[in-house]
């Protein structure tokens, strides 16, 4: 089985409408019709998941984030990029092949990625897990103890709390990644994998500062970018051997990067 | 959770500029904060158009103004700081009304906006803004664009870092040999940092090298200038990009280390020689308020 061929079989399974025009669902390392090996599902191609991978015999990865340090895979700054050069020459030298499946991974219903970082803080979700989640109610807790809880679980060392961590919580809304969601009335805590501090188009942060100064029950946690959406890849690995047989298949977790 | 001791200090600051300097130059018209606003638009110089973040976000602008305050973000904690010691008047870098819109709705009409103006938390803000008679205005852009590199020389100086200084023009400096570990640590405590210091790299490594780059370290700058120093400092970078270009740097055995203090706190410094700079340009006390590092983690 080729690289390519794995991956018209996803499209096929996925039950979505592939958007074949997305810049980010594409190879960005690698020939796409080497013999496949082995696959390693991963959250991003790092330098280390690339060399955990192919000690694993794990030839082809698939991950749901970027290669080369931008959304757009964009490397025309980084020709003479020594970091660059020995990525892509070890790719090529052990033939490995890299694909990265994001936007029809977060089109899939449920997306993996909101299913499986909801189970990850402890919130039982389903199939209506998808982007733009609902709001899940748990038992009226405080957001220190909560914040507490999603630690243990998700074993996320560097992830940040903004509130009072007094204040009682029970009305959850979790978005992936990029895709902190914004605070709003209906809801207690948001968490979110990473979002500009400040000057964006909402920010969360100073809003729940006010929040708390204000005595209003509101919290953010921020997992962390692979923290937030890691474990929709170990689901993702697991969805994915339900229809390839013949070629063993791994989810190769990142490290957290932080100290 | 309170940081009360970081209050005390900062309410200390503003009350005794407040004590040294005149209230008013006898004989002069009262300082309005429309005149200056004035007087430090004259002063940085530049276009000040309605383009751009800088300008008014609320207040009645014809306001006496009594004392001036400077922030990197004029979160209400600040605000009410700035309202017990008397500063009416509040420069802050950093939105106020919870993104870059301020409050407006976006030029276009389009696009992402912030909270409108219903919000419980913008009409609070906004009331006690307007009961204590206080005046909002961004100073973001035109404070950057007044001399390169002082929002970096203000943060090696917070660092105590500003003798090592390689060239006044650029933002390296060599400081005393450490290990990645150890200078980060001393980072958190000059910085007063909780959980918004996060590092990234060799933190056996020795660092002697530093880039500081307050507020937002852009992608292609990373790319540029990671490999010139031990360590870079930097506010904030986007984790999936500049984050894991520096592990990825670590894996291929580079010793470097990137640690992001938090955007506003990294700001912080600049904020503060920002008011010591307004001394001269207006007769009015003026002090910096510190919003201090939004996160915390359980332990």
């Amino acid at each position: 089985m080729t690289g390519r061929e794995v991956v018209e079989l996803i499209k096929k399974n996925s039950g979505v409408t592939w958007n074949e025009q997305s810049f980010r669902d594409t190879f960005k390392a690698g020939n796409p019709d080497s013999q496949v090996k082995g696959i390693a599902s991963t959250m991003m191609t790092t330098f280390d998941v690339l060399k955990r991978a192919n000690e694993a015999g794990l030839n082809m990865v698939i991950s749901h984030e970027d290669t080369y340090w931008n959304d757009r895979d964009d490397t025309k700054d980084l020709t003479n990029n020594p970091l660059y050069k020995a990525k892509t020459e070890y790719i090529l030298k052990n033939d490995m092949i890299v694909w990265r499946n994001h936007d029809g991974l977060h089109a899939m219903k449920p997306d993996f990625t909101v299913l499986a970082s909801l189970r990850a803080v402890g919130i039982k979700a389903g199939d209506e897990a998808v982007m733009n989640a609902p709001v899940y109610t748990i038992p009226e807790t405080t957001l220190g103890e909560f914040a507490a809880q999603v630690k243990r679980l998700t074993g996320a060392r560097a992830f940040r709390c903004v509130g009072d961590p007094k204040a009682k919580i029970s009305r959850i809304l979790l978005g992936p990644g990029y895709a902190t969601p914004r605070m709003r009335a209906d809801v207690d805590v948001v968490i979110g994998g990473e979002q500009q501090e400040a000057d964006g188009g909402f920010d969360n942060v100073e809003y729940v500062m006010d929040a708390a100064s204000l005595g209003m029950a509101k919290g953010v946690i921020m997992l962390g970018h692979v923290m937030s959406e890691q474990p929709g890849m170990e689901h993702f690995a697991t969805w994915l051997k339900g229809f390839v047989h013949d070629v063993p298949i791994r989810f190769i977790p990142n490290e957290e990067p932080f100290w | 959770m309170r940081r009360s001791h970081i209050s005390r200090r900062q309410f200390a600051l503003i009350a005794g500029s407040a004590g040294a300097a005149p209230f008013l130059l006898s004989g002069a018209e009262p300082l309005t904060a429309e005149g200056v606003i004035r007087r430090i638009q004259t002063e940085l110089g530049g276009e000040w158009g309605s383009a751009g973040p800088d300008g008014f976000k609320a207040g009645d602008t014809s306001t006496v103004v009594k004392g001036i305050a400077t922030t990197a973000m004029a979160t209400l904690d600040v605000l009410k700081q700035a309202a017990r010691a008397n500063a009416n008047l509040v420069l802050t870098y950093e939105p106020t009304f919870y993104g870059r819109s301020d409050g407006a709705p976006s030029a276009t009409g389009r696009g992402p906006g912030g909270p409108g103006a219903d919000d419980p938390v913008v009409k609070a803000k906004r009331e006690f803004i307007a009961k204590n008679g206080l005046v909002v205005f961004r100073l973001r852009d035109h404070w950057q664009a007044r001399k390169a590199n002082e929002m970096v020389a203000a943060l090696a100086e917070s660092l105590g870092w500003s003798k090592y200084r390689l060239r006044s023009d650029d933002a390296l400096y060599d400081i005393p040999a450490a290990t990645a570990e150890a200078a980060v640590n001393a980072i958190r405590g000059r910085l007063n940092l909780r959980a918004g210091l996060r590092a990234v790299g060799d933190r056996r490594a020795t660092v002697r090298r530093v880039l500081l780059y307050p507020g937002v370290m852009p992608l292609a700058t990373m790319w540029q200038r990671y490999s010139e120093a031990d360590l870079v400092v930097t506010g904030e970078v986007r984790e999936w990009e500049s984050t894991f270009y520096a592990a990825d740097i670590f894996t291929a055995g580079g010793k470097r280390s990137l640690v992001t203090v938090g955007r506003v706190v990294s700001e912080e410094p600049g904020m503060r020689m920002c008011a010591d700079w307004l001394k001269a340009v207006v007769p009015l006390p003026a002090g910096w308020i510190g919003a201090g590092d939004p996160y915390w983690r359980p332990v």
